[in-house]
């Protein structure tokens, strides 16, 4: 009774002080209630790809946002992932449950490995030369057709369970953890870290930071991450291919990024569970030729105009007011800081930017 | 087998220098990852073939006419997106890859999805040394050396040139002695747009018009200006001839490996960054510490 | 008021009330791409020709056909593949599936309808895995059946048949005991087999095999090949090309005025638009297809010709979704009903006479490969019109022709 009680405490001054908390906790509830009330097939099969999309893109953010290592290669994680887990299961006969998690660790070694590699490298000659990553890997799976199926890639991959709703609830509750997760270590000491890095690597190098460490630790993380998210779709479509290696998904998910808004975790979620069900619901149109991606590169070009910043950073800026005394958040019709009552000035908050302003 | 490799390796270096520079001068001007550079190219070969064929204009003006207009498209393109989000690094970077997702879509919403060809400007072939090389592929050559000679000249002996190379060199100091960097920016853009679309033009006869020619292009493009060095002219150009002759020897060498070509350019692009982070001309910029 | 309120009522259920009497069929494919749009002008064209004619019988009842078209975007995306699938099934609530082209993309795609136990007819994949699924577990994979083409392995069969034909007419035309061929296949697990059976079957066929280029399948330039090739001094270059290199390849040897001869699988090759992709270069290339002007069955000739006088264009291999619909009218006649699972027992038994071949299946649900039933035929291009030259006595079939040395 007492944690319980504790926890209604924690849910009241913690979540529901702040309207996009609230609006999470909200998405959250409905994400798991969902098919309790609607069951189509349809829908729950694009929602888990949903999912599974934002785990990945989420899991670029950390690395990209808050360490300032912006990689162009994000899907060679995602590869791995996939990959090592359909040549376990079907070399090896292992359970998907196990080889999952050993995709995941092979993604991790692979995110150790490019990390320690591109340590000498700074901005964009990092982003260019991770986009070389996933090619050169394609390069080898064609190079040896009989271990990586070649184009075909592997089919027949066992599924983690059967059924719509599982399947669905084993995404969305993998995507809530996984997300929660990396936000409260995005929000740690260790995010903390990773902006001193991004924002100056010298300064934070003379603090006595081991920039090192810290710059590969969080490729090993994004990667893991990646990787978890490649090996479930493999085993939720089946099948696995060079279209989990492909520049186009790299890029898609630096899109995600930067459209939700970068080192804030939940924006490539948002900007996946916006984007997504999008380009799908508009590749049904015949009228534009059944182009999905058209309307696609429109609402990014559009959307960006406006919200430059991203759209999650936007949208928490019209709700939510920043503290000029604590740096905390507040509800943005409030008139004084939930921390430390110091008097919020409505028009404190960051000015509106549009085209033609910063 | 050594004249083959020249030739081939020639020409397509060539190509990919005057990707590269436009891509490198845009970089070093206006700090911008261009990646619709490459849509560029693939616009400048699909409006060649709309004048050329469907409109049956004589080739050397559609040439004219295609590059003029990706040039005006370009500078549209960047007035209207780039220049508003110029302070938000990431956001330019997304919208150029949006941009040229857009053309992609565009050209396959207008042309349809299968390839289409473009005939040769001028039929026929020399032999040169025990090499056959058609005319078509001479006019790539000649035109690519005449534009890579235009862009040292203007670079290096004219105003606008010493501009560019200031701005590139020190964008602060460059404005505050006076200059116009959004002009000079400008200029830029409209400049490498144009040899990215006078590329697409020269090459459109001789290889397959399709909505996506311009992924390929673009990662062996960034392979080479990162191998050269961010920003660096000559590194680009060096970076060009080292990549396309280096795909040309693995056709050459190793026949059934011919598909390797790209990985092959690209583990060396790594490599040479392992050694030499900033390229093999590159620049360390004081602010990118 | 209340009369509006029944007469909204009764409009609303009227659909339904429709519904049930009409029998709806997805059509899938990449439609942006001419693969996709042959899928849907084949399927057009059995639709048409169906409810022409009153419908399908079903026990006494005529059911009209309703096409769902739906966009698999399968170049690009296997999931988004996958996802369509799912939505013709659950929210069109389609009762059969026809299409699907690229491999990768139908392997996903067949696990999505067999979930749903749903009719899943291929028009366009080759590759025998997914007709091997349907022996290895029969229960899940019955309901799919391959209409066309015929499985990879059995693509190989005819391809050394023609080529036998084609090295024949160059014994006789050049006196070559023994020609030369090069083989330029794209790296690609499709062609891995091919290559292999052509390097042990070509020195029994009296031919030399002077090397094996593999380029990408998107390659866009093979001068380097086309130039060592020449060196190696080739009369034959036996091509299996899927991508537009095989654009490039036909029209690279026409501007070098090579002496060697194409032949061999070039999807591009089989496409009307192949003669100006290749800007009319690309004489003499020559490729398996499915479809020409010849008396493949009885009822080829007209059929390809009725689909030029509508389409303006001859149908390119997908366009075999309208024998595919055409034995779901068939067995659904035969069974007297609807039921996928009362229509797999008669589709595995059926023997129905095509446009492109005479379709029996096998214990993988695969097209039964042999003369007078499911083969394909050799086309090549002269002087810009596409011409089978291919099963021999034939009516309608021309002689194959060699550049002039």
């Amino acid at each position: 009774m007492y944690r319980l009680r504790r926890l209604w405490v924690q849910l009241r001054t913690e979540v529901l002080v702040l309207p996009s908390r609230a609006l999470v906790l909200a998405w959250a509830l409905v994400l798991l209630a969902l098919p309790l009330a609607y069951t189509d097939a349809y829908v729950l099969r694009i929602l888990t790809l949903m999912c599974l999309f934002a785990i990945f893109a989420a899991s670029w953010d950390l690395l990209a946002g808050y360490s300032g290592q912006v990689n162009f290669g994000h899907a060679l994680f995602f590869g791995a992932g996939a990959y090592a887990s359909a040549l376990l299961t079907l070399k090896l006969g292992m359970p998907p449950w196990l080889t999952v998690f050993a995709g995941t660790a092979v993604a991790a070694l692979l995110g150790v490995a490019v990390g320690a590699l591109c340590l000498r490298l700074r901005g964009s000659y990092l982003s260019l030369a991770t986009l070389a990553f996933p090619l050169i890997a394609i390069g080898l799976l064609f190079a040896f057709p009989d271990f990586s199926g070649g184009e075909l890639g592997f089919s027949g991959l066992p599924r983690l369970i059967n059924g719509v709703v599982p399947n669905y609830y084993l995404a969305v509750v993998t995507m809530l953890v996984l997300v929660f997760s990396l936000w409260l270590l995005a929000d740690s000491k260790f995010g903390l870290v990773l902006h001193a890095i991004r924002d100056d690597e010298v300064a934070a190098r003379a603090s006595g930071i081991n920039t090192p460490r810290y710059k590969v630790m969080v490729f090993a993380i994004a990667a893991a991450c990646a990787g978890l998210a490649g090996g479930l779709l493999a085993h939720y479509m089946r099948v696995t291919g060079p279209f989990t290696l492909e520049t186009a998904l790299s890029f898609q998910v630096v899109i995600w990024g930067i459209f939700g808004g970068v080192a804030t975790i939940y924006g490539p979620v948002v900007a996946v569970f916006i984007l997504y069900p999008v380009t799908e619901w508009f590749g049904g149109f015949q009228a534009f030729g059944e182009r999905r991606l058209l309307l696609f590169g429109v609402i990014v070009l559009l959307v960006l105009l406006y919200m430059p910043r991203g759209l999650a950073p936007w949208v928490r800026d019209r709700i939510e007011t920043l503290c000029p005394r604590c740096k905390q958040r507040s509800a943005a019709w409030k008139s004084h800081c939930r921390h430390c009552s110091a008097a919020l000035a409505p028009t404190d908050r960051p000015r509106a930017s549009g085209p033609g302003q910063a | 087998m050594i004249q083959d490799i020249l030739v081939s390796g020639l020409i397509s270096s060539s190509v990919y220098a005057l990707l590269a520079i436009g891509f490198s001068l845009i970089f070093g001007v206006a700090r911008i990852v261009n990646i619709a550079h490459t849509a560029f190219y693939m616009l400048g070969a699909y409006l060649f073939y709309s004048l050329l064929v469907q409109l049956g204009i004589n080739f050397a003006i559609a040439g004219l006419l295609a590059v003029a207009g990706v040039t005006a498209l370009s500078l549209a393109c960047y007035k209207l997106i780039i220049e508003p989000l110029r302070e938000h690094e990431s956001a330019v970077l997304i919208s150029t890859i949006a941009l040229a997702i857009l053309f992609q879509e565009l050209m396959l919403l207008f042309y349809g999805g299968h390839y289409l060809g473009i005939p040769s400007t001028m039929d026929g072939a020399v032999s040169i040394a025990g090499v056959s090389i058609a005319y078509q592929r001479f006019v790539i050559l000649v035109v690519a050396f005449v534009m890579l000679a235009a862009t040292w000249y203007l670079l290096n002996h004219t105003r606008l040139g010493l501009a560019i190379r200031a701005t590139a060199n020190d964008l602060e100091v460059a404005n505050l002695m006076g200059m116009n960097v959004h002009h000079v920016a400008l200029a830029t853009v409209a400049f490498s747009a144009a040899l990215a679309a006078i590329a697409g033009v020269v090459v459109a006869p001789v290889f397959v018009v399709d909505p996506y020619m311009w992924l390929g292009p673009l990662v062996t493009m960034l392979a080479i200006v990162v191998l050269g060095g961010l920003g660096s002219v000559k590194g680009s150009v060096i970076g060009a001839f080292i990549i396309g002759f280096v795909e040309a020897i693995t056709v050459f060498a190793v026949p059934s490996g011919a598909f390797l070509k790209g990985a092959v350019a690209l583990s060396i692009m790594v490599a040479v960054l392992l050694l030499r982070p900033q390229g093999l001309y590159g620049v360390v910029f004081e602010e990118e510490r | 008021m209340l009369r509006a309120l029944l007469l909204i009522a009764a409009l609303a259920a009227a659909p339904v009330v429709h519904a049930q009497g009409t029998i709806k069929i997805a059509v899938l494919g990449p439609m942006a791409f001419v693969q996709g749009q042959h899928h849907w002008m084949g399927a057009e064209m059995a639709r048409d020709e169906i409810n022409k004619a009153g419908g399908i019988a079903v026990g006494g009842r005529k059911m009209m056909l309703e096409l769902v078209r739906a966009d698999t975007n399968e170049i690009l995306s296997v999931p988004d593949a996958s996802s369509a699938v799912e939505r013709v099934i659950t929210r069109d609530k389609v009762d059969y599936i026809v299409g699907g082209f690229r491999t990768e993309a139908v392997l996903a795609m067949q696990e999505v309808a067999m979930d749903h136990k749903k009719l899943f007819l291929g028009v366009g994949a080759a590759h025998d895995e997914l007709g091997m699924r349907v022996e290895r577990d029969h229960n899940r994979y019955k309901y799919w059946f391959r209409v066309s083409p015929t499985k990879a392995t059995d693509l190989g069969r005819t391809i050394f048949g023609v080529l036998g034909a084609v090295a024949g007419s160059i014994r006789t035309e050049l006196k070559a005991e023994t020609p030369k061929v090069a083989i330029v296949a794209e790296k690609a697990v499709w062609t891995e087999g091919l290559v292999k059976a052509a390097q042990a079957n070509l020195p029994k066929m009296k031919m030399e095999v002077v090397g094996l280029w593999q380029p990408s399948a998107v390659a866009t330039d093979v001068t380097a090949e086309l130039s060592a090739i020449e060196r190696a001094g080739a009369d034959i270059v036996f091509t299996f090309v899927s991508g537009p290199v095989g654009i490039a390849l036909g029209r690279q040897m026409g501007e070098r005025n090579m002496k060697a001869v194409a032949f061999g699988i070039n999807v591009e090759a089989q496409k009307d638009e192949f003669w100006g992709a290749a800007a009319g270069k690309a004489n003499f290339v020559s490729t398996l297809d499915t479809y020409s002007e010849i008396e493949i069955t009885p009822k080829t000739i007209a059929w390809v010709r009725a689909f030029r006088d509508r389409f303006k264009v001859s149908p390119a291999y997908t366009a075999a979704t309208y024998d595919a619909i055409m034995l779901i009218r068939t067995a659904i006649e035969q069974a007297k009903s609807t039921k996928s699972d009362d229509l797999v027992p008669v589709l595995e038994k059926i023997s129905y006479v095509g446009n492109g071949a005479v379709i029996e299946f096998d214990k993988r649900h695969d097209p039964i490969w042999g003369p007078g039933k499911a083969m394909g035929i050799g086309v090549q291009w002269q002087d810009g019109k596409k011409v089978a030259f291919w099963p021999p006595q034939v009516k309608g079939v021309q002689p194959f022709r060699l550049p002039s040395r």
